[in-house]
């Protein structure tokens, strides 16, 4: 989307967008004319949220960082359980219950 | 039923503004959707903390509360999706490196889940399959009269969508069980559609109406005639009124778009006046031997 309708929706100044861009909070990867997209909108709301909620500019990309790992861990974890599932049936049962009996 | 914005952060309704922030600011951060990415009602709950805190934290909406000017819902913060429903989704995102797998399910929870009900091995386990987003692009008239529309998918397969008369550009569509298949029988995902509409060489939407602007020659302007307008749907006759000049707006009821609670935008026609592309002597005559009966000068309100 637009840099206008972005900052228009995210409810943020022109100066706040190249803060968190310079700081590397906000990743554009678009164009001029499609800079910013609905996963830098979601992120947007996500810093304004975490603003509300008390963080400050120190710890927000502490959170950013952690989520962003979250993320990162669950979808590889999301990959592991595909594999698994793909393995023959013994095989699968093997590894499934070794990690429940935990 | 009425809600209780109070209730649902837990204060007095003599609650201070500080009161109320930290009231918020507790329930949130145990509840926020992104610091709960596997958790589906967290949003739910979410969604209701933020509108009540929204409603109390203005506080001339909480007067207004107060007052029972307007109810709980007053001020519902029309929410956009979450950074969880991108970052957990099946879609390129420079802010993870391991993008590929998405699922609206919580897998961790589907690891324990099993471990609460397991027989004997316990080596099944299901998992629903993932959301699938696709893009269409509809032509202006299909968007407004609605009808089927058939996506390819990357397998070559087609999906059948059906589109409801008045679809918006931005709308995103969802066909419950049109995405990956399930796991383990698990449920099959959805497929998240979203729609671009392209826009009509004449036709223009404006909320639910459609503007159009129309040229009307000078003889139909002066002595005022039917005419042939189109519509969305095809083709109306309408009468232009004598002496009609560029700027009139005309409106054709119910001819805009189709409401999605029932009933139907209008049309609005603006007309232009359009003299005759080439010179025409006869005209040229008819103008020079014109009296005005009241002379005008429409440049008046420039002060010219």
């Amino acid at each position: 989307m637009k840099r206008s309708e972005f900052l228009m929706v995210a409810h943020i100044e022109t100066h706040v967008l190249e803060n968190w861009v310079e700081a590397g909070w906000l990743l554009p990867q678009g164009d001029a004319d499609d800079y910013l997209s609905e996963i830098d909108l979601a992120r947007a709301h996500l810093i304004n949220d975490l603003n509300e909620l008390g963080a400050n500019d120190d710890s927000i990309p502490i959170i950013l960082n952690l989520i962003d790992h979250l993320h990162g861990t669950r979808n590889t974890l999301q990959e592991l359980l595909v594999r698994i599932h793909e393995q023959p049936e013994n095989t699968r049962q093997e590894i499934l219950s070794g990690i429940v009996q935990k | 039923m009425a809600i209780d914005p109070y209730k649902i952060l837990g204060v007095e309704k003599t609650a201070t503004q500080d009161e109320i922030q930290k009231a918020y600011r507790k329930l949130a951060k145990k509840i926020h959707p992104d610091l709960n990415p596997g958790n589906k009602k967290a949003e739910e709950q979410f969604k209701e903390v933020a509108s009540a805190y929204t409603l109390l934290s203005d506080e001339a909406k909480r007067k207004q509360f107060d007052a029972g000017e307007i109810d709980g819902l007053g001020a519902e913060k029309p929410r956009q999706n979450y950074y969880r429903d991108y970052a957990d989704a099946g879609t390129a995102n420079p802010y993870t490196r391991n993008a590929d797998f998405g699922d609206d399910n919580d897998f961790f929870s589907e690891l324990f889940r099993r471990q609460g009900n397991r027989g004997g091995g316990g080596g099944e386990f299901k998992m629903r399959g993932q959301d699938a987003r696709y893009r269409l692009t509809l032509d202006f008239l299909s968007a407004i009269n609605g009808g089927k529309q058939t996506i390819t998918l990357p397998d070559g397969a087609g999906l059948e969508v059906n589109i409801s008369p008045g679809c918006r550009d931005g709308q995103t569509l969802r066909l419950r069980g049109k995405g990956q298949a399930g796991i383990g029988g698990g449920s099959a995902g959805d497929a998240l559609i979203e729609i671009k509409v392209a826009p009509h060489r004449f036709f223009q939407r404006v909320g639910d109406d459609i503007r159009i602007d129309m040229p009307i020659t000078l003889k139909e302007a002066v002595l005022g005639a039917k005419i042939k307008v189109p519509t969305c749907d095809g083709s109306v006759t309408m009468t232009i009124p004598k002496g009609a000049n560029t700027g009139t707006v005309l409106r054709l009821k119910g001819q805009g778009v189709a409401r999605a609670k029932g009933g139907q935008g209008d049309q609005f026609i603006t007309l232009k006046v359009i003299l005759p592309t080439a010179p025409d002597a006869a005209l040229e005559n008819l103008i020079r031997e014109w009296k005005p009966t009241t002379e005008q000068n429409p440049r008046e309100p420039m002060g010219v």
